[in-house]
């Protein structure tokens, strides 16, 4: 009797980690084009990730997403095209602004321009943060699908006792998530732009010797890193309201994960929010919701205590 | 087909290139000899774009190499091979050779290309799937020749390529060089202080010292200088 319960609580924590862990993933990607990979610190990605989120609220509403998918199909349709725009908006800020504090122009500047690029986007972190506070104003907005209040019970599975609910909203923002991330690792592993970027990222100097323009490569991979990270913000606002603030609390995730996957590793950083989103469903069983993030750092420290290069990192690269 | 003249570059004040005029035509082996810190990797990253010179002009095939952007130079038909190799170590040897073949030409030879240098050097088609990074230093170098190989260059610039070498190792390289060399006629500037060897491949060869070119000629004009049989040949 108790036994049956307590699977089904391990068994329902397990699967809402797996749900919210593939979209903390691919948050995680997003930074990892930009930190892992560029090595650039961006302390704004979690409000770039907020601005995804209002992106994906306007496309649904004003825009006439919702008009033309309905209200079941549009949240998601606006998640994804809040990517785009922010791919954009990415660009254009690499270009006016992280371009001066990083890559070929900072070589000589002392820790590689990265006290610079910390007080860059602190700034911009704060600017995003404080122009949503006055456009919005602080209420919690939500794009919520009717999907989210409904699930597929998949059960009972052990007499007529154990069933687990599975939320309808959280199963397709976790479908899309894989889906991003599988074509984002395409693009990273096959196709030329992605062979490009990693190259430029590997060595600048030896990239434009191979007629790479290195600058460009540098504003698409932090477009690109940007988009990602709104897409999951518009896939966290089909279930989760959202406010100006919401940013904070997903870079320390994202910057977490990222590390935990090993820097410089896509896959790895998927994995490693998929384990922050485990670790934090999995908290709830024996500890109180509160203490959620406790738990992820805790852990978070243990893992990198053992694996100080993370899952998927390699102890000695950049030779 | 390059022709560098009066070039002054310096880093911070300090000059490094003074007044540097070098020629190299269309066919030829040119080799720069020189001890360690004589402005020669800063003339091949001047070529390339990497430092930008106080004066000077440099044209390539009668083009103004300077009004160029740095990466747009290696679509011209530049191949840089850096000092240090330089490899792309998280790339795969593949795909290092396919970031060679980035410019227009090299993607229109690239099979082509890529059998030549697969012939050349065997073991890179044993590698072909391996990280560049985890390669021995004489592999390394030879993904660099054949990264700029594949841009189906029509000058190719190599940089100390014996440098960190075991010296039976630099050995093979120069003749493999010369192996290519011989089968495609292509134009070659090389940077080197191994300067016997250097001088042994080239048709004509430049000494720079302390920034400046202090003596030049034909190969065998300069093996028989008793300055540099004195200073580099050791005889």
């Amino acid at each position: 009797m108790t036994a049956a319960i307590l699977i089904e609580n391990i068994l329902q924590a397990l699967v809402a980690g797996l749900l919210i862990g593939a979209i903390y993933g691919l948050m995680c990607v997003g930074l990892a084009l930009i930190f892992g990979i560029m090595r650039v610190i961006n302390f704004a990605q979690g409000d770039f990730m907020m601005a995804g989120m209002y992106c994906a609220f306007f496309i649904f509403g004003p825009f006439g997403i919702s008009a033309l998918f309905g209200n079941v199909v549009g949240p998601y349709v606006a998640a994804i095209l809040a990517g785009p725009v922010l791919f954009v908006a990415g660009y254009l800020v690499h270009l006016f602004l992280v371009s001066r504090v990083s890559g070929t122009n900072t070589a000589t500047l002392e820790g590689e321009g990265h006290y610079a690029q910390l007080i860059l986007t602190l700034g911009l972190a704060l600017i995003l943060t404080n122009g949503a506070m006055i456009l919005f104003g602080s209420q919690p907005f939500s794009v919520r699908s009717p999907l989210a209040i409904s699930a597929w019970e998949i059960g009972p599975l052990w007499g007529d006792r154990v069933s687990v609910f599975v939320n309808k909203s959280r199963t397709v923002s976790a479908l899309i998530s894989v889906a991003t991330i599988a074509a984002l690792g395409w693009l990273v592993a096959r196709s030329r732009l992605g062979k490009a970027l990693r190259a430029s990222a590997d060595n600048p100097t030896a990239a434009i010797y191979m007629g790479i323009d290195v600058d460009r490569s540098h504003r698409i991979a932090f477009g690109l890193g940007i988009a990602i990270t709104a897409i999951a913000g518009g896939l966290l606002a089909t279930n989760y309201s959202f406010h100006p603030y919401v940013g904070l609390e997903y870079v320390i995730v994202m910057y977490a994960g990222v590390v935990l996957g090993g820097m410089g590793s896509i896959m790895g950083a998927f994995w490693g929010g998929m384990t922050i989103g485990l670790i934090q469903q999995m908290s709830t069983l024996v500890l109180p919701t509160q203490l959620q993030n406790t738990a992820i750092f805790v852990i978070f420290l243990v893992i990198v205590f053992f694996r100080p290069q993370g899952f998927l990192g390699r102890s000695a690269e950049r030779t | 087909m390059l022709e560098i003249e009066g070039l002054t570059a310096a880093y911070t004040h300090v000059p490094v290139l003074e007044n540097v005029t070098i020629r190299v035509g269309a066919g030829q082996f040119v080799s720069i000899v020189g001890p360690n810190g004589a402005g020669k990797s800063t003339l091949f990253k001047t070529i390339s774009g990497i430092v930008t010179p106080l004066s000077g002009k440099i044209r390539f095939e009668g083009r103004d190499v300077l009004a160029v952007p740095p990466p747009q130079r290696a679509h011209m038909g530049i191949a840089h091979v850096p000092e240090g190799r330089q490899v792309f170590p998280s790339l795969s040897v593949m795909e290092n050779l396919e970031m060679g073949a980035y410019t227009e030409a090299g993607r229109g030879d690239w099979k082509e290309n890529l059998e030549k240098i697969l012939t050349w050097m065997p073991v890179l088609a044993e590698r072909r799937n391996q990280l560049a990074g985890t390669l021995s230093g004489g592999e390394q170098q030879m993904v660099a020749i054949g990264r700029g190989l594949a841009s189906s260059p029509k000058l190719l610039m190599l940089d100390e390529p014996s440098m960190g070498l075991a010296p039976a190792i630099a050995d093979f390289i120069f003749d493999k060089l010369a192996e290519i060399r011989s089968q495609t006629n292509l134009t070659i500037l090389l940077v080197e202080q191994r300067v016997a060897e250097a001088l042994q491949t080239a048709d004509h060869a430049y000494v720079l010292e302390a920034g400046r070119v202090v003596l030049e000629g034909t190969s065998e004009t300069l093996q028989a200088d008793d300055r540099v049989r004195l200073a580099y040949l050791g005889m």
